[in-house]
């Protein structure tokens, strides 16, 4: 198998293929390799622009598709291309509802609430609006409540491969052990100075 | 001490509890209930004298952390008096309310690390797929009907709006007339009776103008509702497909 040829074959099926992108399946069925065999052209391939410097574009892996996208160091030329850059990040109570649903999904808005300790209405509806929520079905009991769980273009908005990336969740007792740090530093900086 | 009203504000009475226990350096897993109360009540006090909005949460909590300063006061049965560990009658009241903060803590943090990535993705841009439709000789386009739920228009009506980001600045200015919902509606059956079958759901969106695609969104919307039209999805995550509704698909 001449390897050089397989990657830019991908590397034209992804150009194709855009932010679409393509999924190890399809990649395998439209270049009639093995698993194995695509699992390692798409590595060469990811390799191959990695390790150049002269090259703009990465291969990475979004919600299950392997996708090309431009590199990191880049962008600060592709943003002066846009003539006035968008201004969409979210908010701090749409990160921190969409973080409780990611890692406890399926979950009803009545125990989001409970866990932030605020209503959830205005900003579930911003999430489901924003693509980045949906309803996954409905939970047994009383008034059978809406249940909610993240989106495929939840995982392309964070840039994770799939729910098994999200960061595993902060240790109770290393948070507190990091707090008492924080704050002896804070402290302490001030005599520094 | 000097009280800081952060014009950011809060996420609720959580995070407020929160902040307040890392500035008064306390310890999480003993609250001193009389202090965390008058700090807590200090701060929904200076906001309410800035004429600033306390939502009813606040005041739940405010409540709450009485009650259970209150509770702490109480003297207790004789023999827990004794004991270091609190047994099932003499519940440690200030249990439930540690262990909401230390729970929403947990998100919280979470949250830092996600907003990282959400930043880190942002430097990374995308295309468009190519559009193959020029290149296929005919439009034989066999589709299973399945349900296409609201979610996934929501999906690729996004994707279009994200699309829309990388202007080229060489555009034209085009002249733009007001567009009238109903003449968008037209134009958009007029599409589908001149392609004669299944219309991609992006090609519905020729110009990247965002009140363009607003209108066209919403005309499609209204259409389906009027029950003028159909779409269709091949599988999870393929493209949608939309036909007029007396289109009978091969």
């Amino acid at each position: 198998m001449n390897i050089v040829n397989w990657t830019g074959i991908l590397e034209s099926l992804l150009f194709a293929a855009g932010d679409e992108g393509l999924t190890l399946q399809q990649i395998m069925k439209v270049m009639d390799v093995e698993e194995w065999e695509a699992l390692q052209i798409i590595d060469d391939l990811k390799r191959e622009y990695e390790e150049s410097e002269n090259r703009g574009i990465i291969l990475i892996q979004l919600a299950g598709t392997y996708q090309l996208a431009t590199k990191k160091e880049h962008a600060i030329y592709l943003k002066r291309l846009v003539e006035t850059p968008a201004q969409s990040t979210l908010s701090q109570a749409a990160l921190e509802t969409l973080t409780i649903i990611a890692y406890k999904q399926p979950i009803t808005r009545l125990e989001i609430e409970e866990i932030r300790g605020v209503k959830a209405d205005h900003v579930l509806q911003t999430l489901v609006a924003k693509g980045l929520v949906q309803e996954v079905g409905r939970a047994d009991g009383p008034g059978r409540p809406i249940l909610y769980g993240t989106t495929k273009e939840f995982l392309d908005y964070f840039g994770l491969k799939g729910l098994e990336e999200l960061p595993p969740l902060p240790d109770e007792k290393n948070a507190y052990e990091q707090e008492e740090a924080d704050l002896f530093f804070d402290q302490l900086n001030p005599l520094i100075e | 001490m000097q009280m800081n009203i952060k014009t950011a504000g809060f996420e609720g009475p959580l995070d407020l509890l929160l902040h307040l226990i890392k500035q008064l350096e306390i310890d999480i897993y003993d609250i001193p209930m009389a202090e965390i109360t008058e700090q807590y009540l200090l701060y929904i006090h200076a906001m309410q004298e800035l004429e600033l909005d306390v939502a009813s949460e606040y005041l739940v909590m405010a409540a709450t952390l009485l009650a259970i300063k209150s509770e702490m006061l109480l003297p207790r049965h004789e023999e827990t008096l004794e004991e270091d560990f609190f047994e099932e009658e003499g519940v440690d009241p200030r249990q439930e309310l540690v262990e909401r903060l230390i729970e929403y803590r947990k998100y919280k943090e979470a949250s830092l690390e996600l907003k990282e990535r959400e930043q880190e993705r942002s430097l990374m841009f995308t295309r468009p797929p190519i559009d193959f439709s020029e290149y296929s000789s005919e439009r034989t386009v066999k589709l299973e009907p399945n349900r296409v739920t609201i979610y996934d228009m929501l999906g690729a009506f996004n994707k279009l709006m994200r699309r829309q980001k990388l202007k080229q600045p060489l555009r034209t200015k085009i002249t733009r007339e007001e567009i009238s919902l109903e003449t968008r509606m037209e134009e958009i059956l007029h599409e589908l009776d001149v392609s004669g079958g299944w219309v991609n759901f992006y090609d519905l969106f020729p110009y990247y103008d965002r009140e363009f695609i607003v209108m066209t969104f919403i005309g499609i919307l209204e259409l389906l509702k009027r029950n003028e039209i159909i779409i269709r999805q091949e599988g999870n995550f393929e493209d949608l497909w939309v036909a007029r509704k007396d289109f009978i698909p091969t």
